[in-house]
Order: C-alpha cells, then sequence, then structure tokens
C-alpha cells in the first residue's frame, strides 16, 4: 500500500463525491443547495489539483487539467453566487440554475478524473 | 515535455500550496463558526466571501481593519491565532520559492531553456564547436570574421564564464553540461539546416570519436571536424565519413616533407591555410645534419620523415618510456640523456649541425635547449615547437629561426576546412603538382596582389543566380568570363582560378577554356576589385551580358531583330 496513492485517491474521490453532494436537488431551487457545501467542495477540488501538480507523465497531465476545469467551474459558480446576493439581493430561479450548472460542470470533470485515476491505478500492477 | 523548469516549479510548490490552502481553509472555516455582532447588537454569521476577504487580506499581513462589523473578542481570539498560522504559511511557501530560485538544478534549467530558445532564433550559419579553450575561441573568432555563427557546450562552468566575459559580437550561445550527449548535441542544434559542421578538437581521442559517432548517427549530412593523433584513429573516423579528419602530427610529418622537397608547396599551402604571407622567408630544409631534442609523437614523425629522406639525424630523450619501442636503426640515432643541458647538446654533435629541431611539451625547456644550442653553434637554424598559445609569445626572438605550433597548425586548417571546403580539397591534392608549378602559381599570385582573396565561387541558384540560370538555359560559359573586365570586354582582371571542384571531381588548375556546368565550386584568388566583379558577373542580368557579349542588353535592338 501506498501512502501516497492514499492520500491522492482520497481527495480526488472527495471532491468528486462533495460536488455531487452539492449539485443533487432541484436546479432552480437554492434552499437545496448548501453553500458552506460549495466551498468544502472548491477546497476540496484546489487541494486534489495541487496534489497532481508537477506530474510529467501523459496521466499525470490529463488528471490536472481535468481537475483545473473542476475547479473554474466551481470558482465561477461561488462567484456569481456572491455577486448575485450582494448586487440583486435575492437568488431567484435563474440565478440558481446558473450557480448549480455551472456544479454540474464540473462534476462531470470530475467523474472523468475519477475514471481517468481508476483507470490507471487497475493498469498498474504493483 | 519540453519546458521542464516550470514542472520543477510545479512539483516543489506542490507541498507550500497544500499549506496555504490547509491555512486558509482553517481559519475561513473558523470566522464562519464563531458568531459576531451587528451594529444592533444581533447576532449574525459572517459570509463565506466576507470570511475569505478578510483572510486573504490579513494572512498576506495588508489588514484593512475589521468587517464588515467590529469583531467580538471571541472572534479576535481567533484571529489572533489565524494570523500566526497564515502568516507562518505564507513565509514558508515564499520562502520555498526563494529557495527554488536558488537552486542549482533550478538554473541550470533555466539556462537550458535560454540556450534552447538561442538556438531556435539563430537563423544563420553556424558551426558546434565542444569545449571552449584557447584553440576553439580562436576558430569561433576566425569563424565570426567570415560571417559564421558559433555555438559552443562546454563541460566546465569556470570555462563557460570566460567564453561569457570574452564579449564575442554577435553573441556566442553556451551551454553548459555534464556530459557531452546525444541530449547536448540535439540541443545545440545538430539536426538544424544552419548547423554547417561540428568542431571536436579534444585532447582526449577516444571522446573526439565518440562525439564524431554520436553525430555522424544524429545528422548524417553535418561536416565534422574532428582531431585524432593516431594514424590508426584518423582510418577509424575516415571510415564512418567524418569529412575533416585532423592529426597535427601528420600535418606536421607532411609540412617537413615538403620542406625538403617542395619548399614552394609549402608555402602555398600555407598561404591558403592562412598561417603565413606570400611574402617573406618560408620554412625550407636542406641537407646537413640535423639535431632533435624530445622523440615524443612530433619527435617520432618528423625524425621518420628524415630518415626516408636519407638525412643524418641525432636525437635525444630524456623520457626513457619513449625509447622502448625503438627499432634497430632508431636505436644507433635516439639517445637517452638525464636532461636536456650543454653537455647532452655537444654529445650529440650541436656544434656541426646545421639544423635543431627542439620538441618538447615544454616551453620554457625548448626555448632554453634552442638558446643554448645557438650559443654552442651560432649559426645553427632553430626550429622549436611553441605548445602554449599565449598573446604574448615567448618565442618571439631572432634566436629562433622557425616556430612549429601544432595548435596554430589545427586553428588554421579547421578553419579553412568549414569556410572554405573547397581549398580543404585543393591542399589535399598539392601533392599532384611540382614545385616548380607552385613557384609560378605563387609568382602569378604576388603579380595580382600583395595579399590576394582567396574565395569559392559556388554555381547554385542562391550563390549564382545569373550563372545557373544561363546554365539552365544551355549556354556555353567558359571560366574565361569571369575574368572580364566590366568596363572594356577585351581588358582582363587580375584573377586566378586554383580548381574547379565538381561533384567531388577535382580539376586542378583548369585552363581558361574550361566550360562551367551547374553546381561547380570554383575557388579563386584575385583582388577585391575582380571579387566584386566576379560576383556581379555571377548575379546581375546586365552585367552578364556586358561581359558575355561586350555590350549591354538593349530592349530595343531586341525589339527590331524580332521583326
Amino acid at each position: 500500500m501506498n501512502l501516497d496513492k492514499v492520500i491522492s485517491g482520497f481527495f480526488i474521490i472527495l471532491a468528486m463525491t462533495l460536488n455531487f453532494g452539492f449539485f443533487y436537488g432541484d436546479l432552480a431551487d437554492i434552499e437545496l443547495h448548501d453553500k458552506y457545501e460549495l466551498f468544502i467542495a472548491i477546497v476540496v477540488n484546489v487541494i486534489a489539483t495541487v496534489l497532481k501538480l508537477g506530474d510529467r507523465t501523459q496521466m499525470g497531465s490529463v488528471l490536472l487539467a481535468t481537475s483545473l476545469v473542476a475547479v473554474i467551474q466551481l470558482i465561477a459558480a461561488a462567484s456569481v453566487w456572491t455577486i448575485a446576493i450582494n448586487t440583486v439581493g435575492v437568488i431567484d430561479r435563474g440565478l440558481s440554475s446558473i450557480i448549480v450548472s455551472l456544479s454540474g460542470g464540473a462534476l462531470l470533470a470530475n467523474i472523468t478524473s475519477v475514471f481517468l485515476y481508476v483507470g490507471d491505478t487497475l493498469k498498474s500492477r504493483r | 515535455m519540453e519546458n521542464s523548469s516550470l514542472w520543477i516549479v510545479l512539483q516543489r510548490m506542490r507541498t507550500p500550496f497544500l499549506v496555504i490552502v490547509t491555512t486558509y481553509t482553517v481559519s475561513i472555516i473558523g470566522m464562519l463558526i464563531i458568531p459576531g455582532l451587528d451594529n444592533s447588537g444581533k447576532i449574525y454569521h459572517m459570509s463565506i466571501f466576507d470570511a475569505f476577504y478578510f483572510i486573504t487580506y490579513t494572512a498576506t499581513t495588508i489588514g484593512f481593519g475589521e468587517i464588515p462589523y467590529a469583531f467580538t473578542y471571541p472572534q479576535r481570539m481567533w484571529v489572533s491565532f489565524s494570523i500566526y498560522f497564515n502568516v507562518l504559511g505564507w513565509f514558508y511557501g515564499i520562502g520555498s520559492l526563494v529557495a527554488l530560485l536558488q537552486d542549482k538544478l533550478f538554473i541550470q534549467e533555466l539556462a537550458k531553456n535560454r540556450f534552447k530558445r538561442q538556438i531556435k532564433n539563430l537563423k544563420e550559419k553556424y558551426i558546434l564547436v565542444l569545449g571552449y579553450n584557447l584553440i576553439t575561441s580562436e576558430i569561433i573568432k576566425k569563424a565570426l570574421d567570415s560571417g559564421i555563427r558559433a555555438v559552443v557546450i562546454e563541460k566546465d562552468e569556470a570555462k563557460v564564464h570566460e567564453l561569457l566575459l570574452e564579449n564575442f559580437t554577435p553573441p556566442v550561445p553556451a551551454l553548459n553540461i555534464d556530459a557531452y550527449s546525444p541530449q547536448a548535441l540535439e540541443m545545440a542544434g545538430i539536426n538544424s539546416i544552419y548547423c554547417k559542421a561540428v568542431v571536436s578538437l579534444f585532447q582526449d581521442d577516444a571522446l573526439n570519436t565518440r562525439i564524431a559517432l554520436t553525430a555522424k548517427l544524429l545528422n548524417p549530412k553535418v561536416r565534422l571536424a574532428v582531431k585524432s593523433t593516431t594514424q590508426a584513429g584518423v582510418e577509424n573516423l575516415q571510415d564512418f565519413g567524418v569529412d575533416i579528419v585532423e592529426n597535427p602530427f601528420d600535418i606536421i610529418a607532411s609540412q617537413t616533407n615538403k620542406a625538403l622537397n617542395h619548399p614552394h608547396l609549402l608555402k602555398l599551402e600555407r598561404w591558403i591555410y592562412g598561417s603565413s604571407k606570400l611574402t617573406g622567408s618560408f620554412m625550407r630544409f636542406s641537407p646537413g645534419k640535423y639535431v632533435m631534442c624530445g622523440f615524443g609523437r612530433m619527435g617520432e614523425v618528423i625524425y621518420k620523415i628524415l630518415k626516408e629522406n636519407g638525412l643524418e639525424i641525432k636525437c635525444i630523450e630524456k623520457d626513457i618510456a619513449k625509447l622502448k619501442y625503438l627499432t634497430d636503426d632508431g636505436k644507433n640515432d635516439v639517445e637517452y640523456v638525464e636532461s636536456y643541458d650543454k653537455k647532452a647538446l655537444t654529445g650529440v654533435g650541436v656544434e656541426q649541425a646545421k639544423y635543431i629541431i627542439v620538441g618538447t611539451k615544454n616551453d620554457t625547456v625548448n626555448l632554453s635547449i634552442a638558446l643554448t644550442a645557438k650559443k654552442l653553434n651560432p649559426n645553427i637554424i632553430t626550429i622549436v615547437r611553441e605548445n602554449e598559445m599565449e598573446d604574448f609569445s615567448i618565442f618571439k626572438t631572432d634566436k629562433i629561426d622557425h616556430i612549429l605550433m601544432p595548435s596554430r597548425i589545427l586553428i588554421d586548417k579547421t578553419i579553412n576546412a568549414i569556410i572554405r571546403p573547397s581549398a580543404d580539397v585543393f591542399v589535399k591534392n598539392l601533392d599532384i603538382l611540382s614545385d616548380k608549378d607552385a613557384q609560378s602559381i605563387i609568382k602569378t599570385l604576388l603579380d595580382i596582389d600583395k595579399n590576394p582573396i582567396l574565395f569559392e565561387l559556388k554555381v547554385t541558384k542562391n550563390e549564382s543566380f545569373e550563372l545557373f540560370r544561363r546554365l539552365e538555359n544551355k549556354t556555353t560559359i567558359t571560366l574565361d568570363m569571369l575574368r572580364r573586365s566590366l568596363k572594356d570586354k577585351d581588358h582582363l582582371n587580375n584573377v586566378f582560378v586554383f580548381m574547379i571542384l565538381r561533384r567531388s571531381k577535382e580539376i586542378m588548375l583548369p585552363s581558361w577554356e574550361e566550360k562551367l556546368q551547374k553546381d561547380d565550386i570554383v575557388l579563386i584568388g584575385c583582388d577585391e576589385h575582380a571579387k566584386e566583379e566576379i560576383e556581379l558577373i555571377a548575379n546581375n542580368f546586365h552585367e552578364f551580358e556586358f561581359a558575355y557579349f561586350g555590350k549591354e542588353y538593349s530592349v530595343l535592338k531586341n525589339l527590331f531583330s524580332k521583326a
């Protein structure tokens, strides 16, 4: 067992599960989506990205790319939320669907990332 | 991946990034949990963005104050803790980054990138020089003078600094690398179409051979100038297609032979190499008694040549190891001495000798032997080997008649072969000419100018546009046309043609009636004025017309004749 693999695997999968937790629920109803969960999802995604930095293999590069996509989408969602709450004041159905669908895009990237990671692990014989 | 310095940064910064992310998250979560009081005294919880904003400016020690409301004491206690916590995280991150920038590996990586960029932007002909020392530095200088750029790979960092201090213009990119590996050669652009030649003149023959092999594998088309000091090594290199193999001792042997039998050929050869001028005295050996000090590699070849010519020669040598493999004949002529002093010199009869050749590896010893010999026999002609190349030579005294300099010979031959490959071929074929031929060539050259220009005219589309075009149209052009004056067709310029190189076949001293063909390389000696006119004739439609027909092309007349 390789502790490095445990840690990076933990963060990559946690990034996906948290992302899913935030995304799951009615697209238009912001009440069903917790802001703290989004915050933690961003933090865990950033950590997962940093863990993939500096890996020069082909797999490492693709993993890094998917993580970057996820982080950017989630930060975009959080930014929309912050700007909306401080300018409009309330999150209506339209804004809510923007925020949640952005996180849905991030979820796709995270799922890709997990598939790649699992595939790589299965291929390895050690 | 190409840009490895970026990857080094990313990999090294992984932990610092993680530390910063963790400290931020912990502090932000703390700010979110601890309740504050707003202006009206009601309990409120900070928004995520407020907490992030507050921690961002606090962690970077900017400190805009407590927002959106003044903090409560529990909040302030948490903030005091998180300040230390976050600032430590930042310092650690910045510290790692600074340490990384000073990291040797990282700096080397950056230098490599800069070098690669320089090579990529180098859009001129250049030579790739391996190892920087006095010899290669001379070669670089001469190459730059004739408009060829240079790129250097050097193992020793101190020598790279030396090169940078030399301030070559245009600049010479230099790569400092641990080994002369295939990667290094590739990085220096051995595969580039601008790379004209690779120069490897190390002391170590094995290293030269290895580099030659690698270079030929990487780019079979590139010209190689490689040094080898043994006969077997030279043949070995020629076997796998190295164009210019240089054995300084071979050259000295052939020059000695020429000095004995064909002194004018030697003079011509040395002029083509740029080692000496056409005017003035030159080395020529005549029969008589020879004394030689030092029986190393150089001594051996000179001994052989002199012996083959049936001359009387006595040698002395200090190092007994060098005398192990002597033939019976050699044992009579070579004598072991304890030191090269007066006694040793009189022992081999320096008083009766006509020449003394001093060829040890030590310059001071060489000089002192020569001076002693001159004292014992004022009429003796001294020929001394100079090993070290310095700006100021201790050998510039009238007591020394000729200087033999293996390193100088290497430089002259290499640069000649790189700049004017056809001149190198001409020198190789000099032997088929007689001394008388050489004498008359020298006379013709001196009639042209005191110091004529040697240059090659390539009949290719790029370098002689008009000539090439006319030859494609099946016009017959003789060499004679190149010497026509552009003021008056019947007047002849001062031009001498040494050789035409035609698809690796050489026509030595061609007649003026020789017809030019496409892709010929013509080796010409002439004065400045004639060179200018030859280039005009070769490239300009109207000038060609004039040299060919004696009058300029006229549009009007052409129209009428057609009608």
